[in-house]
């Protein structure tokens, strides 16, 4: 395309440092933030003092920032849990099964021990850990399901997890609902309570499960970097063919990303039920937090499977997600711009993604100096 | 830069551009044709070709010589960054191949571009702008068997495309590019699939195409004696420019080589005589299906010994390429049992099997041999990520993986900028080295070698050679397959040549005669003995 004496051309790149990618990212938020400004501004209000809003409540707030911080948290679990198998180029869509089932087996753990009726037969510190064992194994058996279907028969997997997404749904309504063994004894419609000595201890005011996050990033950063066996995972993801003849066993990974995926996933669905304060029961919209957990596909395709920068991808849209409701409340917005405005940025960050792989390049036609203005 | 087109130049107004053409006039001029690509890489520099109407001018070049480019600009797959292109004396400018084909440029692609399902005559009027409406089938079909029969080409319109062999496909492509009215027609590695007996009948047709004064422009890289038989003319291609051009009568194969690399190239491979040792690898019986379903491999048996290489030899789809998946596990045995080093392997896994010494370097270099998308030194963990030296207590030991890859790169003389680059960056040739690098830093006790050089320019397949033959001297066994019977008789202690699944004959290389193993690789002697 030439422009007034100037040749305009797109060019693959062979390379991309780092920081490049990163001020990609950046550059795709504030030019999301920009187009959304023009919704503001034809509804009459000023965008700069909405952004203000969301972003200090989200960040600032005392109390605006632990519910983003718990946001967070579920989002990055939500997260991982979907770019375990994402690395070895395996699609799971079953993180709100497997966080159901989670969920359930954290409060099976607390319902044995009697927990129903508000007191525990043994004391917080053998129930809550055993709460988060329950809930890891179940979200990882049944994660594993996928996984074996499609290492065993090529099952497709996206198929399987959404379809496992249904049946977890309604199995949790038939454990909380009228007549369930976990129903609330006021009837209403969810789960019965946790006792005191089964919510989960706060560190610095944060659920403990915000060191969960911190250890599975640093674990999955070694693990796909450093570790042989994230290798293999890789090398599966890129080329399951090459893989194969490399000696990698297709079978096992597709059975190890689905359960190591799955049990994060249960842990997320812990994390929400039971250690965000205030809840600390199956909520009767727990299938608000089931569709919440695909943000987690959102946030592991936008750092392209990277467990570091999905991090911040999740505080992101944890903090958007509080901010803009919070806003949308005090200004008076119209319902339901918070979740278009995350929906803009996660347009803007996906298109942006094009200059991952090419630049743009304008060249002065007359001396042929090529100048690259790449982003 | 090129004119822009310009309504006059608009290229449906010279649909009758071919008329009253004269032998020897030129009618495909490319003149500085430069392509730089991104990264800086000059792919074609400055490069000046004629062709003119009754000859057959071919382009030799390495790898990396920047014959694909040059050709993918004259079939308008990709556009020139400087430089003209004139045909019949009309500057044209090619968007697309669609617009290479309609001024009368055809080419044949050396790896196929057919639909399998489908049947013969389909796939020659699939794109056809006569198939676009209702269209004569019976009529198309008379017109093409008139075509063929002019050139003397045999091909049959009903069959599927499937059943055929890898030379009748190439007839069926040139037939396609002829039925759309090429008069330019750029075949590229014509010979590289065939059977000799099918590259002679291949060059008797171009030949006849020549008679009506259509310009042929063969692509090679490495068979050089075969085509540089029938061609007039030759440019030869180094570093994306032209290095010579010559009449191709008085010409030698030695000569045109050494311009090609740049350097004396030998032919004779330094073969030891080898005293043969321990059996290393016995089969017996294997029987296995293609992924069709259907018995591509049927009762084989063989024994190879250290210090020995057998050559399998065979036109592609005779079950070789079956025989080397099962012999390392990558496919599924349906009888027959594999015993490596005395050990019944016949159930081992593949990573067992790397474990205990064998190797092998598969014939599809990106999609299985290699990862494109991983670095050279990613690559190379391919073979060593199970390796307790490099593999401590779960963690990679990347640092020593980069300094084995700086050592490969230097061994095998391997171009890139470094061990840090995705390996889709390199040429072919450098690819397969990296991957026989890597798989012979193993010291393998097997390697199975599945063609290894294939696609390579002469430079690389002679080293390739030299590599397998140092691991025979280092005592190891090699099984090479291979669809270029020169290459099989210069390597080889034993030659195995295959046909229809099975193994007609094991011949000491001592005794083995070219055209008596090309007459059973083509299936005539099984036939004579069957009838």
């Amino acid at each position: 395309m030439t422009l007034g004496g100037y040749q305009i051309r797109l060019q693959r790149r062979t390379n991309l440092p780092g920081w490049k990618a990163a001020l990609i990212s950046v550059l795709a938020v504030l030019f999301g933030l920009g187009l959304f400004s023009i919704i503001f501004l034809q509804a009459g209000q000023d965008p700069l003092e909405i952004y203000k809003q969301i972003f200090s409540y989200a960040f600032f707030n005392p109390y605006g920032r632990g519910l983003t911080i718990n946001r967070f948290i579920f989002l990055a679990l939500a997260s991982f849990a979907f770019i375990i198998p994402m690395q070895a180029g395996l699609w799971n869509i079953g993180m709100p099964g497997q966080l159901y089932l989670g969920a359930l087996a954290a409060f099976g753990v607390v319902y044995l021990f009697g927990g129903k009726s508000g007191e525990l037969t043994a004391s917080g510190a053998v129930v809550i850990p055993l709460m988060i064992i329950a809930a890891m194994i179940a979200g990882g058996l049944y994660g594993a399901i996928a996984g074996f279907l499609k290492g065993k028969w090529n099952v497709n997997e996206i198929v399987v997890t959404m379809m496992l997404n249904f049946i977890a749904f309604y199995l949790v309504a038939f454990m909380i609902k009228d007549g369930g063994p976990f129903m609330n004894l006021g009837g209403r419609g969810e789960s019965f309570e946790l006792p005191e000595a089964a919510r989960a201890p706060m560190t610095g005011g944060y659920p403990i499960t915000l060191w969960f996050v911190f250890i599975l990033t640093a674990v999955l950063a070694a693990l796909f970097s450093r570790m042989g066996l994230g290798y293999q995972i890789r090398a599966f993801g890129k080329s399951p063919m090459a893989a194969r003849y490399a000696g990698v066993k297709p079978f096992f990974i597709a059975v190890l990303v689905f359960t190591l995926g799955g049990a994060i996933a249960g842990l997320a669905g812990y994390h929400y039920f039971g250690a965000v304060p205030g809840v600390f029961k199956i909520a009767r919209t727990y299938g608000y937090f089931g569709d919440l957990s695909f943000y987690g596909v959102i946030c592991g395709l936008i750092s392209l499977g990277n467990p570091i920068a999905s991090l911040v991808i999740a505080l992101l849209f944890g903090g958007l997600s509080i901010g803009g409701r919070y806003a949308q409340g005090k200004l008076h917005l119209p319902f339901g711009v918070d979740f278009a405005l995350m929906g803009m940025l996660m347009i803007s960050l996906v298109a942006f993604q094009f200059f991952y792989n090419y630049q743009i390049l304008i060249t002065k036609k007359e001396r042929r100096l090529d100048v690259a203005v790449s982003d | 830069m090129a004119k822009p087109n310009t309504k006059e130049e608009s290229i449906e107004l010279h649909g009758d551009i071919w008329k009253h053409i004269q032998p020897g006039e030129v009618v495909l001029d490319a003149q500085g044709i430069t392509k730089r690509y991104p990264g800086g890489v000059l792919a074609n520099d400055h490069i000046d070709f004629k062709v003119k109407a009754g000859e057959i001018h071919a382009i030799l070049g390495e790898n990396g010589a920047g014959k694909t480019t040059l050709m993918s600009i004259l079939f308008g797959l990709l556009q020139p960054d400087e430089g003209q292109i004139y045909v019949r004396g009309l500057q044209v400018r090619f968007r697309s191949p669609e617009d290479a084909i309609k001024m009368g440029i055809g080419m044949v692609h050396q790896h196929r571009k057919l639909i399998p399902a489908h049947s013969v005559l389909e796939n020659i009027l699939l794109g056809h702008p006569r198939s676009k409406g209702v269209m004569n089938q019976k009529l198309a079909e008379e017109e093409i068997m008139a075509l063929a029969e002019r050139y003397g080409f045999e091909i049959d319109p009903r069959a599927k495309v499937w059943q055929l062999t890898e030379g009748e496909k190439q007839v069926v492509e040139i037939v396609k590019a002829l039925y759309r009215g090429a008069k330019i027609l750029i075949l590229d590695e014509p010979t590289s699939a065939l059977t000799p007996l099918e590259t002679d009948r291949l060059l008797e047709s171009i030949t006849n195409m020549t008679q009506d004064a259509l310009g042929v422009v063969p692509f090679i890289t490495h068979k050089l004696p075969v085509v540089l038989a029938i061609s007039d003319e030759v440019t030869i291609l180094r570093r994306g420019k032209v290095v010579d051009r010559l009449k191709t009568a008085g010409a030698t194969e030695q000569m045109l080589a050494q311009r090609m690399v740049g350097r004396p190239v030998i032919f004779d491979l330094q073969k030891e005589p080898m005293e043969p040792g321990e059996p290393v690898i016995q089969v017996e019986g294997l029987t296995a299906r293609n992924n069709k379903g259907v018995i591509a491999l049927d009762d084989v048996s063989f024994t190879v010994r250290e210090g020995e290489i057998l050559g399998i030899a065979g036109v592609a789809g005779n079950g070789q390429h079956e025989l080397a998946e099962v012999l390392f596990g990558l496919r599924e045995l349906e009888g027959g049992r594999i015993l490596f080093t005395g050990q019944d392997i016949t159930r081992a896994s593949v990573l067992d099997r790397w474990k205990l010494g064998m190797g092998y370097t598969p014939s599809e270099r990106t999609e299985v041999g290699s990862i494109p998308d991983f670095t050279l030194v990613e690559n190379v963990a391919m073979n060593y990520y199970f390796d307790n030296r490099y593999n401590h207590r779960g963690f990679l030991d990347y640092k020593g993986l980069r300094q084995l890859t700086e050592e490969i790169i230097e061994e095998f003389d391997v171009a890139t900028p470094g061990p840090d680059v995705r390996i889709r960056t390199l040429s072919g040739g450098n690819l397969q080295k990296i991957i026989l690098g890597r798989v012979l830093s193993r010291q393998p006790k097997l390697v199975i070698a599945n063609l290894p050089a294939q696609g390579l320019d002469v430079g690389a397949t002679e080293f390739v050679q030299r590599k397998l033959l140092e691991a025979r001297a280092q005592k190891a066994a090699v099984i090479l397959i291979s669809e270029d019977l020169d290459e099989i008789l210069s390597l080889s202690d034993w030659i195995a040549p295959m046909y229809e699944g099975k193994i007609v004959d094991m011949i000491p290389a001592a005794e083995a005669q070219k055209d008596d193993i090309g007459a059973m690789i083509a299936g005539i002697h099984q036939e004579e003995r069957s009838s």
